[in-house]
């Protein structure tokens, strides 16, 4: 999967944005949103906020956990465990990039959470890569990775896969069948 | 002026799993079903059912909303709004579409044996669409190794088993998955010899990697989601 298409999704996650427009609600495919009303906060999609925040029309407001108090919590918290914490937003990654690269005035701090959030992704993908070799190494069949999000788990999605796959057909060639996928 | 979409009567009962009646919750499930048909397509090593009711129901949609668009003057802020949801919703749904054909024209003669094979009162695997282009596909190609090799070969070695030709989907390929209803007792088959089989626990809202075989019916019911 395309990391475009992991920050696809991460776009339908709701975030508050504060409008400095007014529009009675309207009606989406995917639910109902609104009304707008200046100065009042309204939750939106991010798609959404961020195309009236580069049209000027709203100020978009930092998500709870998007503060570095917390932020440092957690990445004092994921350096001692050797497990992953469970982290606030499934799409940490995406709306930390999405978010500060278009709304970065609206964000306190912003430079502080840019350098928190890496230092979590590397402490996180650190770990998970130690995990997939010792998943190959030692040839188990089935793992639990809870509190993994989607863009973590895409980073190393074709490769684990992949090599996987050709493990178990490199054993199982040993005994003649139909032929396989290649 | 606006836009309404098409109104909860109008879409499949078999769609609607909750048995509230909210114009809200329906729109909203539509789409999320739209996302997982999309995710689950492009995860899995096989082709999974055909989710044409669900096809129809969200194109009817879009272009109920694009008819709406089309009365409107250009600029009106609520526009570009449902414009820009129309295009997102309209990617995952190419994208859903083209995945299925890439597995139906790497796997045609498997798919084609399977529909014909499944009883009558079964779901198909495959929309009357689908169904055409893969036997056009499996004629077109048939005609091509005819012309390009076979007519050449000696009388006996003239024929082509498709089946045997065209590799299978692997079932044991590993995949990610998400639980979203509790599951017991899933047998994980062990990878060497010297390992033995095991039973696993899926809690909700976990995630797991393990193989498809063992999952396959888990996906088409919906208990778990790729990833």
């Amino acid at each position: 999967m395309d990391p475009a298409e992991v920050e696809f999704l991460a776009e339908k996650e709701m975030v508050k944005i504060i409008p400095n427009f007014s529009l009675d609600k309207i009606y989406l495919i995917g639910g109902d949103l609104g009304p707008f009303n200046p100065g009042l906060p309204v939750e939106v999609p991010v798609w959404l906020a961020l195309n009236l925040k580069q049209r000027q029309k709203c100020r978009i407001v930092p998500p709870e956990w998007m503060d570095t108090d917390k932020l440092e919590e957690i990445r004092e918290q994921e350096r001692k465990l050797d497990t992953f914490t469970p982290i606030p937003s499934l799409y940490y990654m995406e709306l930390t990039k999405l978010l500060l690269n278009h709304s970065a005035d609206n964000i306190p701090k912003a430079d502080e959470i840019r350098t928190l959030v890496k230092d979590i992704w590397d402490t996180r993908v650190a770990k998970l890569r130690l995990s997939a070799d010792s998943f190959i190494s030692q040839q188990e069949a089935h793992a639990q990775l809870d509190n993994l999000t989607l863009m973590e788990i895409n980073t190393t999605r074709s490769f684990l896969l992949d090599s996987l796959n050709y493990m178990y057909k490199l054993r199982s060639n040993l005994q003649p069948g139909r032929s396989q996928d290649y | 002026m606006s836009f309404i979409p098409v109104i909860k009567s109008e879409f499949p009962a078999s769609l609607l799993q909750s048995s509230e009646s909210h114009d809200h919750s329906d729109a909203d499930l539509i789409q999320s079903l739209v996302f997982q048909a999309w995710l689950n397509e492009k995860f899995s090593p096989e082709l999974m059912e055909n989710k044409s009711e669900l096809v129809e129901c969200v194109m009817e949609q879009l272009t109920h909303m694009e008819e709406n668009l089309q009365r409107v003057r250009k600029g009106d802020v609520k526009a570009s709004v449902h414009r820009m949801e129309i295009d997102r919703i309209r990617f995952v749904l190419s994208s859903y579409l083209r995945s299925r054909l890439q597995k139906i024209e790497r796997f045609f003669p498997h798919v084609l044996e399977k529909e014909k094979s499944r009883a009558d009162g079964d779901p198909s695997f495959l929309s009357p669409e689908e169904f055409a282009f893969a036997k056009e596909f499996l004629a077109n190609t048939e005609v091509y190794l005819r012309n390009v090799a076979l007519k050449h070969m000696p009388p006996n070695l003239q024929s082509i088993d498709m089946l045997k030709a065209v590799p299978e989907p692997c079932l044991d390929s590993f995949v990610f998955l998400r639980v979203k209803e509790r599951q017991e007792n899933i047998l994980v088959e062990p990878e060497t010899d010297e390992q033995r089989e095991y039973v696993v626990d899926l809690d909700k809202g976990s995630q797991h990697l393990m193989r498809y075989r063992t999952i396959a019916p888990l996906v088409a019911s919906g208990a778990v989601q790729l990833i």
